[in-house]
Parts: C-alpha cells; structure tokens; sequence
C-alpha cells in the first residue's frame, strides 16, 4: 500500500487529498480482492497477511484529518465544500466496508465446496475489482473531464447488473449443496456473498452519486 | 399656521431620511456577493453602501426631478400636506411589503401614492383642469418603462446566458476549469455589483424626490437641498450597513450552491437596464427586474420556473399603484376634512 510521508500529506491540495485518499482505499480493496483469491487457493498464510494490511490503518486517518481540517479553512468555491465532504465520505465508507469484510472473513477458514463455486467466486471478485478500479478512475476524472467521470459510472452501474445475476447464481448453488445443518461453511460463504455485493452495491451507490454531482456542474450541457 | 409648516417641512425631510435608510435596507444587491464568500461580509456591505451613496448623491438628479415635479403637470405643484400624504402612504406600503415577504415596488407605490393624492386634490378642488394634473408625456413613459424593463430584463438575460453559454461554459470539461472560470466570473460579479449599486442609488427617487420637491416649492434652498442628498446617501449606506446585512445574509444563504457566473449575468442585466433609464429620468423597480431576470436565467437552462410563485407576486405587483393611490388619496383627504388643509 502507498505510504506516504505526513509532512507530505498535508502540503497536499484538496483535490490532491481527496485523490490520494481515493488511491490508498482502491488498493485497500484490491488488497482484500488478491486475499479473497488466496482464500481460494487454500493459501491461507498470503490470506491472513493480505487481510491483515487491509485491517491496518495508516495514513488514511491522516489524511483524513488534514482533508477536513483544509476543507473548513478553504474559501467558497464553485465545487461547494458539502458537496466535497459527501464524496470523501462515500470513499471512506469503501474503506469502513472493506475493514468490516476482512475482519469478518478471518473469523473462519473455509474450503470451498468445489471448483464450480471458486470459477464462480472469481469471477465476481474480478467484476469488484474492475468496479473497484473504475470507481476510483470516476474520482479522479471529476476535477479535468466531469462527462468521461459521467461515463465510467455508467459502466460501474452496467458491470453490478452482472454481479446481481452472479449472486443470486452462487446463492442457488450454495443453498442447494448437500448441507443438511446450519454449517459454519454454509453462513460463512452466504455471508462472504451478500459482504461482496454490499461492497458492490456501495460502489454503485457512489457512482450514482457522482453522477449526480457531474449533472448539477453540467447544467449547460 | 407659519409654525406648523415649518414643523411639517422638518417631519417630512426626516421622513425622506427614515426612507432612504429603508432603501438601504431592503436593498438586496450586494446578496449574490456575499454568498461567493469571495470577500468578507462587512466589505460586501461597505461595498454596496458606498455605491448606493454614490448613486444617491451624484446621479439621482433626473429620477429627482421626475419624482419631485416633472411628474405632475401645469395645473398642479406639490404642498407640504401632498407630500405627507404620499410619504405616509408608501412608507405603510413598504412595512406591509416587508411583512408579506414579497418583493414589492416602492417605486410603484410611491406613484400610486402620489397618483391617488392629486386626484383627491383635483376632486377637492374642482375649478382645476384635471387635463393639467399630470405631465402625460412623463406618464406614459413612466408605465412603459415599468412594463418594459422587467421584459427587457427577461429577454436580455436569455441572449446573456446563451452567448456566455457558447463562450465559455459549453467548452468546460472539469471541475477544476470550471472553478477556475467562476474564480474570474466572481471578480466581474464585484465590479457588476457595484455598478448596480450606484445605479440603484441612483434610480430610488423615493427620498431625493421629496427633498427636490421640497427645493422646487422653495421650502428649502439650494445648499439646503445638497445637504440632503448627501444625508440621504449617508442615511441609505445605514440603512443597508445596519438593518440590509439580515437581507443580505439570509439571502447569500439560501443561495450558496449559485453559482458567480449566474450571479454576474444577472447583475449584469440590471446594471445595463438601470443604465439606460435612470438618465433618462424614469424610476423603475429593479426588484422587479430582478425577479425576471432569474426567470429568464431559468429560461436559457430551460430550468422549472415557480409559476405559482410568480402568479403570486404579478397579483401583488398590479394591486400596488391602486392600492397605494386610495391610502394616499384617503390620507389626504383626511388632513382636508380635518381643516389642516
């Protein structure tokens, strides 16, 4: 993960922090997503480790902080300053999400059922990745090109319509494994599903709401 | 009877001076600067005030003058009990004004006044030529320029928007260049609304227009009349430094999220239509022409307009002139039954 020094955080812009913010919580999540294919992998050591870094908070609180504290000293400006604060809030509940997901996950050591459900779990945790990824493009596109940011969100919105059809795939054959009790495994990778999709779902919540943000800037398009 | 005119020529230039402070009061202007947060609140307000004054005292000669006796035609010329009656009536109309919320026109209730005034001075005095009481040709300009400026507000806002539109805005990509774009609109947004201020000192012939009458019926000389204006001007700089900073700040703050460039064109607009007829002598009410100028902003964003609104505020606009002409006609007729007359 990025480190930065703290000195260096705060000569940093607004802009600048809201997209190094932006930088650190998607590696976060790729993090968790490179973890998730470990767990796959039964390669539970490289799981543990990779779970752990994204548990860790480091410079995120710093530049939290330093973003706040710049945000209500800055002058009025035409990107109004709520407007910046609910933005960096949807990026941080990215990383609230993830840090809730990776604890959650290190409770239990699961095997995977068979190799149907692993090519199917990898194959949502590729789409996350790519939402993932798009989403903090979507950010950093807002301040140069607000149309290409618009753009972005609607493949992020287009790619969680898949996943939506992949959960419920997962879910149909998981609940129609050979499991007569309630098994650890069992509420283990149903939770592990729905954590996914709520992930997924934030993701496409957050880009609903930059698309909302180019809409109001936009207005003479 | 000496005494007590003298007495009522000291009543009303205190009246005019307690108007003018209430121009400055209402006077909402300087709003869309304050809610860029470019420059503090107190320079906001000093920057308006000092426009206003300006305009009061070096500009408002002709709106004075129209106000103060071009108005009226040959078989007329103003008493101090006229003068009371009007100042009475369209000060109770602005306090009512304030209370409804609306942005109602002091200009119009002050010629309604005036209007409703003369009518009861002809019906009281009836070997007059009632052909005579008013300047007709002042009139008709005066109710054109009421009508037109208001559309002429609407459609140059329209024109504006689109050509800033073409411009500058179609051609911005980001955030970041439409920041540093609003950064620049919010330096033109100063300059436009200072222009606006002075020109809104200007076109209030409220006040000056009473003390010009007062100076044109020789109660007061020349010196006399300076004097005055310059109260007048020190008295609407109050009057917006004091009680204007709760307008003003409402107003920035429900209007934090417009943008300066929005604010510029509109400003803009007013500017140039205070321009053209405060030389020209017609007061006007620039509130009105405010409120038009923002519909044809949402116009040209084809943007919802708030019909209900504004069917709302046209039924206080036409109810105004008549309204204000029977108080000030009933008001005059009372000093007359009374015997003061």
């Amino acid at each position: 993960m990025k480190e930065r020094e703290i000195n260096n955080i705060h000569k940093l812009s607004i802009d600048d922090l809201t997209n190094e913010f932006m930088d650190n919580i998607n590696e976060q999540n790729i993090m968790l997503i490179e973890g998730i294919e470990h767990l796959i992998e039964e390669d539970f050591e490289n799981f543990n480790k990779n779970l752990n870094i994204v548990i860790e908070t480091r410079t995120e609180v710093e530049i939290k902080k330093t973003f706040e504290a710049k945000l209500f000293k800055s002058k009025k400006a035409a990107f109004t300053k709520a407007d910046r604060l609910k933005l960096f809030a949807k990026i941080n509940d990215l990383k609230n999400i993830g840090e809730f997901m990776a604890n959650k996950m290190l409770l239990y050591k699961v095997v995977f059922p068979d190799d149907q459900f692993k090519t199917r779990i990898r194959s949502i945790i590729k789409s996350l990745k790519d939402i993932s990824n798009k989403i903090s493009e979507a950010v950093k596109s807002i301040g140069p090109d607000l149309e290409h940011a618009h753009k972005i969100c609607e493949e992020v919105k287009e790619e969680r319509r898949k996943m939506r059809k992949k959960e419920w795939d997962l879910l149909n054959r998981l609940w129609n494994y050979d499991m007569d009790y309630l098994s650890r495994t069992f509420l283990y990778l149903k939770e592990f599903i729905e954590d996914i999709m709520m992930m997924a779902d934030h993701i496409k919540n957050f880009a609903e709401y930059i698309q909302f943000l180019t809409t109001k800037y936009l207005i003479f398009k | 009877m000496e005494d007590l005119s003298s007495l009522i020529v000291i009543v009303l230039i205190f009246l005019a001076f307690f108007l003018s402070f209430s121009i400055g009061g209402n006077d909402e202007t300087p709003a869309p600067l304050a809610a860029t947060g470019t420059l503090k609140f107190n320079t906001v307000l000093i920057i308006g005030g000092l426009g206003l004054t300006i305009g009061t005292i070096f500009l408002s000669e002709e709106v004075a003058s129209t106000v103060g006796a071009k108005f009226l035609g040959p078989t007329v010329d103003y008493t101090i009990y006229m003068l009371l009656s009007v100042l009475i009536s369209a000060i109770i109309w602005l306090i009512v004004g304030s209370f409804s919320g609306i942005p109602l026109s002091s200009t119009h209730s002050l010629f309604g006044s005036i209007f409703g005034v003369v009518i009861t001075y002809l019906l009281v005095n009836p070997g007059l030529d009632p052909a005579g009481a008013f300047n007709l040709s002042k009139l008709s300009s005066l109710v054109i320029g009421w009508f037109v400026s208001p559309l002429v507000g609407f459609f140059l806002t329209v024109i504006l928007y689109k050509i800033i539109a073409i411009v500058f805005l179609n051609k911005l990509k980001g955030l970041n260049q439409i920041e540093n774009l609003e950064t620049i609109f919010s330096l033109a947004l100063l300059i436009a609304v200072f222009g606006v201020s002075v020109y809104t000192g200007a076109n209030s012939g409220e006040a000056i227009g009473i003390i010009y009458a007062l100076f044109d019926g020789n109660y007061i000389n020349f010196g006399g009349y300076w004097f005055g204006k310059v109260l007048l001007g020190l008295f609407a700089f109050l009057g917006l430094f004091i009680a204007g900073r709760y307008v003003i700040k409402n107003l920035a703050t429900q209007t934090t999220d417009a943008r300066p460039s929005d604010g510029f064109i509109i400003q803009l607009v007013v500017f140039i239509v205070l321009f053209v007829v405060t030389p020209m002598g017609i007061p006007i009410s620039h509130s009105h022409v405010i409120v038009f100028c923002i519909i044809g902003l949402n116009a040209g964003k084809r943007q919802e307009v708030d019909y209900k609104g504004l069917g709302k505020m046209a039924l206080f606009w036409v109810l105004t002139f008549p309204i204000a002409a029977i108080a000030g006609g009933l008001i005059y007729f009372g000093f007359y039954t009374n015997g003061l007359i």
